[in-house]
């Protein structure tokens, strides 16, 4: 009845306003046609425009390959996990390695550098000890390559981060899956689907709520790409419109491979991982295409909830809806059943959170955008998809940051008032290139970088920059040069009196200059800078790489200025390479989101001291290990490395540092803490700790002992410096400067030993006697 | 909403053809991947020049030619079964050779391996006009051999050519350092600095570096 009477009134409405309606229907043509028009623009515009701000990517060092590398089988191991590299009977295509002892086989990957492209390769690589022996591979390559890791991104505060990926690149079964899953008639309809919409009714009403979408694909990137998250019929109309106004400017596969980049798939602390690319380096550290069946299907999965079936979180649930969907393509017949139950098996295969793949370097990432910020716009750094190719090394980084761990948690005290912090630079000790940087003793926290920003009294440290201007005078000073360590009284600040101590609070009297340095005596280097003038040892401070304003007061001698560890390291790079000043580099090169070079940042030196000076400083240094402050090194670190370093403590124990070098890498390490309260740690009792454990498990190259060009070795009574003979007992062999080295002694004929003489002499009076007689 | 949906699309149908830009399809993909797998190519594809010159190339040897006036020539860092390729042209006018042939090698002159696939590479580059790529491949072989005086001399020509004389003056002064008991090397660099200071208008310089090239000699 009630049926009956409202179609009558309907009628009688219709006959009665038809004509307003006819009207009414033809502005709401208008009306439609243009927003039609509108956002047909729309669609257009940002679709042709450039789709996606893509953050600026942050690599790694390529890990070098060649007969010779310092590189142990596991450091080589520990890389190739991170860079998602599977273990494979043999490997046969790239992202594959096998190993077998001390051979390890790797099918690398290609990748595109500054300098020219990497091939994808199988190499053979065979271990001795921890080094590289062989690398063998089809045609005998010399060497080779393997991608960087990536290590960030520079995104601004939230941000939408992705790797782009065309359609040709995906893997088998990522398609299908997904259309499988989300749109079975998207190849057949045209932007909207009344069958996937009667479909999904269907399925809602069965199940009595909503299980099923009607969107398709194209309907789902219209609405992540172009509006926003509303929910209601108005956004749902619009919606539809620029789903099919998409469709029909646009082919499928274009969509679809926008869709592939555009879906949201997982949220990384602030960053958003969306595209299939990126959430392939993500949830699996490798490249898109290599993956397989059971992890395409994993990825197909979460697109309909990412943080409900987040692999890491919930990895049941994600295992489940995994093999559900490994089982609709089973159903649809894309896979035969044995590769789906295959698949099934299958782990969910995630790279883990916490290792190196999956890792944060907040201290190095700092620096790279300071290093940046100098030559780029934010907002290109932020959208252009920039290729940022680094020195870091992530093994020396994990060297680094595990001493640090080990030492800190090792030498903090239970009833300390406040947490012991660290900082750590690790550089190429020849190329002034930053392998590695902590910047606290939780490396993993982004806040203060004390690497970059605690500036903090130097103590000794500075003392080599006295002994280096004495030793540029050699016709006044040598290693052997004898120099006084006796009280001394000065007017350090106009009406104060300063009297230094040595750390024994003992005098050591006339002592040669090198065991000056080695021993870190402190009344012999104020007597030798007072003499040597404050003014000219903080020149030669500032020669060595380090630009401060320090007054030229006395206390300057014994280290009261202050230097961050990264300006410490500036300076101590010019001792390491021989004289030559390196501006410290992050940064190799930058290539566009094309690949094409688009910056260099050269390597750059400046002599700045005669190479035979340092040579004779280093020469000192190698005693402070070996002999003098910096010996309990040689404690973790095999004694045939020759090393060179120097110890630093603050008044009070309020700074413990340590700076040293091998042949090849260069590492400052400070321990205090942030409320400048004691430490109760020295140079030696802390800082060298985290610096000899690190150097204990970097494996460095020994120092190159030969006398450089303009310097001679000769023969001197060890205590006394004057010239000698290898004959005579005490007598050592030193290096001069060419020109200044002493004349040799008369010799100590070791056949007239004393005894022997005796003898002689008692026989010729002997003789006289019996002539006497 | 879905009742209305069909008279939409026929309308957004029509309407496509309107205001649409004619059927081609103006998708400029600029936004290209970045991905790792974008410049991944698979192993049966094109093998690049660097692959060639990452080859172990027997015989090969870095040949250091003294000159017969008394001044020196730049060694010539290419294998000698290659050829160099239109004799480099950064190298100033008279100072390019051939094959240099037989000259006498000292033993430590003798590069082998990365160094010298690298110096290949970056001779290659440089002959291309690539002297950012071949300064990379440089530094590269720097890193692998650091106290290695001929990457110096390779690294002060690239700087030369690049129009940096004073970086070009201190890569040969580095050089130097490394190059103790090789006189004809020293002779090269002293050779190099003396023509990075002319660029850099410093006459008496150059002079005095000449000088030197001639008694190391």
């Amino acid at each position: 009845m009630a049926k009956k009477r409202g179609s009558v009134r309907k009628k009688g409405l219709w006959h009665g306003w038809s004509g307003l309606f006819l009207k009414l229907g033809l502005v709401g043509l208008v009306l439609l046609a243009g927003l039609t028009i509108y956002l047909d623009a729309v669609v257009q515009e940002k679709f042709t425009g450039k789709r996606w701000a893509v953050p600026a990517k942050v690599f790694a060092r390529p890990l070098e390959l060649f007969a010779g590398q310092n590189l142990s089988r596991d450091d080589f191991l520990t890389e190739l996990s991170a860079l998602g590299y599977r273990k494979a009977d043999s490997a046969k295509q790239p992202g594959q390695i096998s190993v077998n002892g001390s051979r390890v086989d790797v099918y690398t990957r290609g990748f595109q550098f500054f300098e020219g492209t990497e091939p994808a390769q199988l190499l053979r690589v065979q271990f001795q000890g921890d080094q590289v022996a062989s690398l063998g591979g089809a045609g005998d390559p010399v060497m080779g390559r393997l991608e960087p890791l990536l290590i960030g991104g520079i995104y601004p505060a939230h941000n939408e981060d992705r790797i782009l990926i065309r359609l040709e690149q995906t893997p088998p079964f990522l398609v299908e899956a997904l259309v499988a899953v989300e749109d079975r008639d998207y190849f057949q309809h045209f932007g909207v689907s009344p069958r996937g919409i009667a479909r999904a009714m269907y399925a809602n009403v069965r199940a009595g709520g909503v299980v099923q979408g009607g969107s398709t694909l194209t309907q789902q990137l219209v609405k992540n790409f172009y509006l926003n998250s509303d929910r209601n019929l108005i956004r749902k109309g619009t919606e539809a419109i620029m789903a099919v106004l998409l469709e029909a400017h646009f082919s499928k596969e274009e969509i679809l491979e926008a869709y592939l980049n555009e879906v949201f798939l997982g949220q990384d602390g602030r960053r958003a991982v969306h595209g299939f690319g990126l959430a392939s380096q993500y949830y699996f550290s490798q490249p898109l295409h290599e993956l397989q069946l059971h992890q395409v299907a994993l990825l197909v999965g979460m697109v309909k909830g990412p943080s409900l079936f987040n692999p890491r979180r919930h990895p049941e649930r994600a295992k489940a809806r995994r093999d559900l969907v490994i089982g609709m393509l089973a159903e649809q017949g894309m896979v035969d059943q044995e590769q789906a139950d295959k698949a099934m098996a299958m782990p969910l295969d995630v790279s883990a959170r916490g290792s190196m793949a999956d890792t944060s370097y907040p201290a190095f990432m700092d620096l790279v955008k300071r290093q940046l910020r100098e030559d780029y716009r934010d907002e290109d750094l932020t959208s252009e998809g920039l290729r940022i190719f680094t020195s870091f090394d992530p093994l020396m980084q994990k060297k680094a940051e595990q001493a640090v761990q080990s030492t800190v948690k090792r030498l903090t005290r239970a009833d300390a008032p406040s947490p012991l912090e660290s900082a750590m630079v690790v550089t190429s000790a020849q190329g002034g290139e930053i392998l590695a940087l902590v910047g606290g003793s939780d490396p993993r926290f982004q806040g203060f970088n004390r690497a970059l920003d605690a500036s903090r009294p130097i103590g000794s440290l500075v003392k080599p920059a006295i002994y280096l201007t004495a030793l540029e005078r050699p016709q006044e000073y040598a290693l052997t040069t004898l120099v006084e360590d006796a009280p001394i009284a000065l007017q350090a600040e106009p009406g104060q009196t300063w009297t230094p101590q040595n750390y024994d609070r003992e005098s050591h009297g006339w002592v040669p200059l090198h065991q000056a340095l080695s021993r870190s005596y402190n009344q012999a280097a104020v007597r030798l800078g007072v003499d040597l003038g404050v003014p000219s040892v903080l020149e030669t401070v500032r020669r060595m790489g380090v630009d401060h304003d320090w007054p030229a007061f006395p206390s300057m001698l014994l280290g009261s200025g202050s230097m961050t560890p990264m300006q410490v390291t500036d300076m101590y790079q010019t001792l390491a390479t021989g004289g030559f000043n390196t501006p410290l580099r992050a940064i190799r090169n930058v290539l566009t989101t094309e690949g094409d070079p688009l910056r260099r940042y050269p390597f750059e030196v400046e002599q700045r001291f005669d190479s035979a000076s340092i040579f004779l400083l280093q020469q000192a240094m190698t005693r402070v290990m070996s002999e003098g402050t910096g010996r309990s090194a040689y404690n973790k670190i095999n004694s045939n490395v020759r090393l060179a370093g120097k110890t630093g403590t603050t008044n009070d124990l309020r700074d413990s540092w340590f700076a040293g070098f091998s042949d090849d890498l260069l590492a400052v390490a400070w321990i205090g803490r942030d409320d400048n309260s004691n430490t109760g740690l020295t140079g030696a009792s802390g800082a060298l700790q985290v610096w000899s454990e690190f150097m204990a498990q970097a494996h460095p190259r020994s120092l190159n002992g030969a006398p450089v060009q303009g310097v001679v070795m000769a023969w001197v009574d060890a205590e006394t410096g004057m010239g000698s003979d290898p004959s005579c007992e005490g007598s050592i062999q030193m290096p001069y400067r060419a020109g200044y080295q002493p004349l040799p002694g008369p010799g100590c004929n070791p056949v007239l030993s004393e005894e022997g003489l005796k003898d002689g002499a008692n026989r010729v009076m002997d003789t006289i006697r019996g002539w006497l007689q | 909403m879905q009742m209305r949906l069909p008279g939409l699309l026929a309308i957004a149908t029509i309407l496509v053809g309107c205001a649409g830009t004619g059927g081609s399809i103006p998708v400029v993909d600029s936004g290209r991947p970045v991905s790792n797998e974008d410049i991944t190519y698979s192993p049966g594809a094109q093998a690049p020049v660097q692959q060639q010159a990452e080859r172990r190339t027997d015989g090969a040897v870095v040949v250091m030619v003294p000159d017969q006036a008394g001044g020196s020539q730049p060694i010539q860092s290419y294998p000698v079964d290659v050829q160099p390729q239109g004799g480099g042209g950064f190298s100033s006018p008279g100072t390019s050779t051939g094959a240099g042939g037989g000259s006498s090698l000292q033993q430590d002159e003798q590069l082998d391996g990365p160094v010298l696939a690298l110096l290949t590479a970056a001779r290659d580059q440089e002959g291309r006009g690539d002297l950012g790529g071949a300064s990379s491949s440089l530094e590269r072989a720097m890193r692998i051999a650091p106290r290695e005086p001929q990457v110096f001399y390779r690294l002060a020509q690239v700087r030369l050519a690049q129009g940096d004389a004073a970086q070009a003056e201190q890569m040969a002064q580095r050089g130097l350092s490394y190059a103790g008991g090789r006189p004809t090397l020293q002779a090269g660099l002293w050779e190099l600095i003396a023509r990075a200071r002319e660029q850099q208008g410093n006459a008496a310089g150059a002079a005095e570096a000449r000088q030197r090239a001639r008694v190391t000699s």
